[in-house]
């Protein structure tokens, strides 16, 4: 059975007693697992890690990582994760490798591992030839690699990242989540991200927990979520505007239909069987079809269904936002 | 913890050390004091050889003179008299406002990813001071050598030697360090440059003007003097220029180089503590 390297429990952050970042929220990562915190801007994903990773105190509840309580025993948990922020903190002066070397002597690794390490992370992220550059030339992509490789210096157990992809290009992004899936498949490294990029989590994470105002609306792996909103939906058009919504109702897996002129919305939940039927019927039916699409439920779909806003990028929920910049004055 | 403090202090050293740029400002600041400044103005100049057409005494306007000159404890000029003013002054300026870049690590998320590692809170507040104090005292000297080499700079005592010189920056050291570690600490304290910048202006110039960095203490009304007396920045002046207007010490001289020694370390020793203390509640989890 794996064990959950983190554990929280009735996890509550206030800001000067007033403000509620986040608000009695439970979850547990276990060992190997890529999480997710999805949610929109001010939801209370920053506050959260900063809880996790001894920066902000906590109000109430309690939290562990890697089995040390965040609260009584910073230090042992700082041994055990490394952060990717959401600030870019390499130093611009400074070269690449001597950022991470830097990273290593924080962490007290030993001078030669530290080499040896630095040296696999350059390759591994590509960025061996940049490593003698200062950071002032790198790229926004290059400085995530290298923000990146920062975290990951002192082979630390939790990997907290930050919205890691936050204001890359689609192609940088990719290329971000091929390195980050790797390092958790391959390297076994435990990932806690932030994200609000909602196709970011669906093609990251193991797990989801959907974050909304500081509260945890809902959790679980992407498909789960999706199946949650009760599958495919089928749109089907046909010639004639003769009414089978009977019939299509009794086919076995279809749990929804509805019906507006000659088009029909259809709700699946398992495509490959009902497809067929539904076409067969249609077909005996001695009708045509004019047109047949088929949509996938998307995380986007949840989150509106369960928080009634939608989530796009950029954007932001305006209460949340000024939630942001409350918090941000009242530090 | 030493490594830490080492790491994180030689982390800014090399950014500084690739910028040459920055040590111009303390440069052109030692520069325009001494040279400017200190040679517009000669408490000498200031008796009059003649008054209403009547020439005076030149034994009388001798005498006036040298009392003048005892007053600025027997300096041969007016720089050799604020050079150790001017020191004192520039690592006071410059050791507030080397704090404008641990705002700035704090605003660019640098000091978070340094609390979030598994280092102790004072190696990051003493790496803070150590490299502010470390530019300081590097401007220090060069302000040294600019008063030996403009034309009618500093004049150094006869027997003035290395022992002299080492003295004279122990002395600004101890100042540096204790004024550092409190303008340090204010400096994690902050949020922003501009409330930093408030308050270092407000703290920086009336202790260089309620110490006897400027002008000798026998010219402050008594209210001011009773202030300056016991100001660091002065124990420090009155210290180096002990050294440099004298040369080889008497037994009396020595006693009170002593004394001001002790001083400034004790006061350099207690506003580390009270600075750290300031720091560890400011590098507290939010």
């Amino acid at each position: 059975m794996k064990t959950n390297i983190i554990e929280a429990e009735n996890l509550t952050k206030t800001y000067k007693k007033t403000v509620k970042a986040v608000d009695h929220i439970s979850f547990s990562v276990e060992e190997g697992e890529l999480f997710g915190f999805l949610g929109p801007n001010g939801a209370g994903k920053t506050t959260t890690i900063k809880m996790l990773t001894t920066l902000a105190s906590v109000t109430e509840g309690k939290a562990l990582v890697a089995g040390y309580d965040v609260g009584k025993d910073p230090g042992a948990v700082r041994k055990n994760i490394g952060i990717v922020p959401q600030e870019l903190t390499a130093d611009d002066e400074l070269k690449g490798a001597e950022n991470l070397l830097l990273s290593a002597k924080l962490h007290h690794v030993p001078n030669d591992a530290a080499r040896k390490k630095a040296k696999e992370l350059l390759e591994l992220l590509e960025l061996e030839g940049a490593s003698h550059r200062q950071v002032k030339t790198f790229s926004g992509g290059m400085r995530r690699r290298l923000q990146l490789a920062m975290g990951l210096i002192h082979d630390p157990k939790i990997l907290f990242l930050d919205e890691p992809t936050l204001g890359l290009d689609i192609q940088t992004r990719q290329n971000m989540w091929t390195y980050i899936r790797d390092l958790n498949r391959e390297k076994g490294i435990t990932v806690f991200m932030t994200t609000h990029y909602l196709e970011e989590a669906d093609s990251l994470c193991d797990r989801i927990a959907i974050i909304d105002n500081g509260v945890i609306k809902l959790s679980g792996s992407p498909s789960e979520l999706k199946a949650k909103l009760g599958g495919t939906i089928l749109t089907l058009q046909l010639t004639d505007s003769v009414d089978i919504s009977n019939m299509l109702s009794g086919i076995q897996d279809v749990t929804e239909v509805a019906k507006e002129g000659k088009t029909y919305k259809i709700k699946l939940t398992r495509t490959e069987r009902a497809l067929p039927a539904i076409v067969e019927t249609v077909t005996k039916k001695g009708l045509k079809i004019s047109d047949i699409t088929l949509a996938k439920p998307t995380l986007d779909q949840v989150f509106l269904q369960i928080t009634g806003n939608t989530m796009r990028d950029g954007a932001t929920n305006g209460d949340s936002f000024g939630q942001r910049v409350l918090i941000e004055r009242l530090k | 913890m030493f490594g830490d403090t080492l790491a994180l202090t030689a982390r800014s050293l090399k950014k500084w050390i690739r910028n040459p740029a920055a040590i111009m400002p303390g440069l052109f600041m030692a520069v325009f004091w001494l040279a400017l400044f200190g040679s517009s103005f000669n408490p000498v100049n200031l008796v009059p050889t003649q008054i209403g057409g009547t020439a005076l005494s030149p034994v009388l306007v001798g005498q006036i003179k040298s009392a003048i000159g005892s007053v600025f404890g027997g300096a041969a000029n007016y720089i050799t008299f604020l050079t150790a003013g001017i020191i004192a002054f520039i690592v006071i300026i410059n050791m507030a406002y080397g704090g404008i870049d641990i705002v700035l690590d704090r605003q660019l998320g640098y000091l978070s990813s340094l609390l979030s590692a598994p280092i102790s809170r004072a190696s990051i507040f003493f790496s803070g001071a150590l490299q502010n104090f470390v530019k300081a005292m590097f401007i220090a000297l060069l302000t040294f050598l600019v008063a030996l080499l403009i034309p009618n700079g500093l004049q150094l005592g006869s027997g003035f030697g290395v022992l002299n010189f080492l003295g004279v920056f122990t002395a600004f050291a101890l100042v540096t360090f204790g004024f550092g570690c409190l303008f340090t600490s204010v400096a994690f304290s902050v949020k922003n440059v501009d409330s930093l910048v408030a308050i270092i202006n407000f703290l920086a110039f009336p202790l260089v003007f309620m110490s006897s960095a400027m002008f000798p203490l026998g010219t402050f009304p008594s209210w001011l003097k009773d202030i300056a007396e016991v100001n660091p920045i002065t124990k420090a002046a009155e210290t180096a220029r002990l050294l440099i207007v004298n040369g080889n010490l008497s037994s009396g001289q020595l006693s009170t180089f002593a004394g001001n020694m002790l001083y400034l370390a004790v006061f350099a020793v207690v506003l580390a503590a009270i600075g750290y203390l300031i720091a560890r509640r400011a590098l507290k989890a939010e």
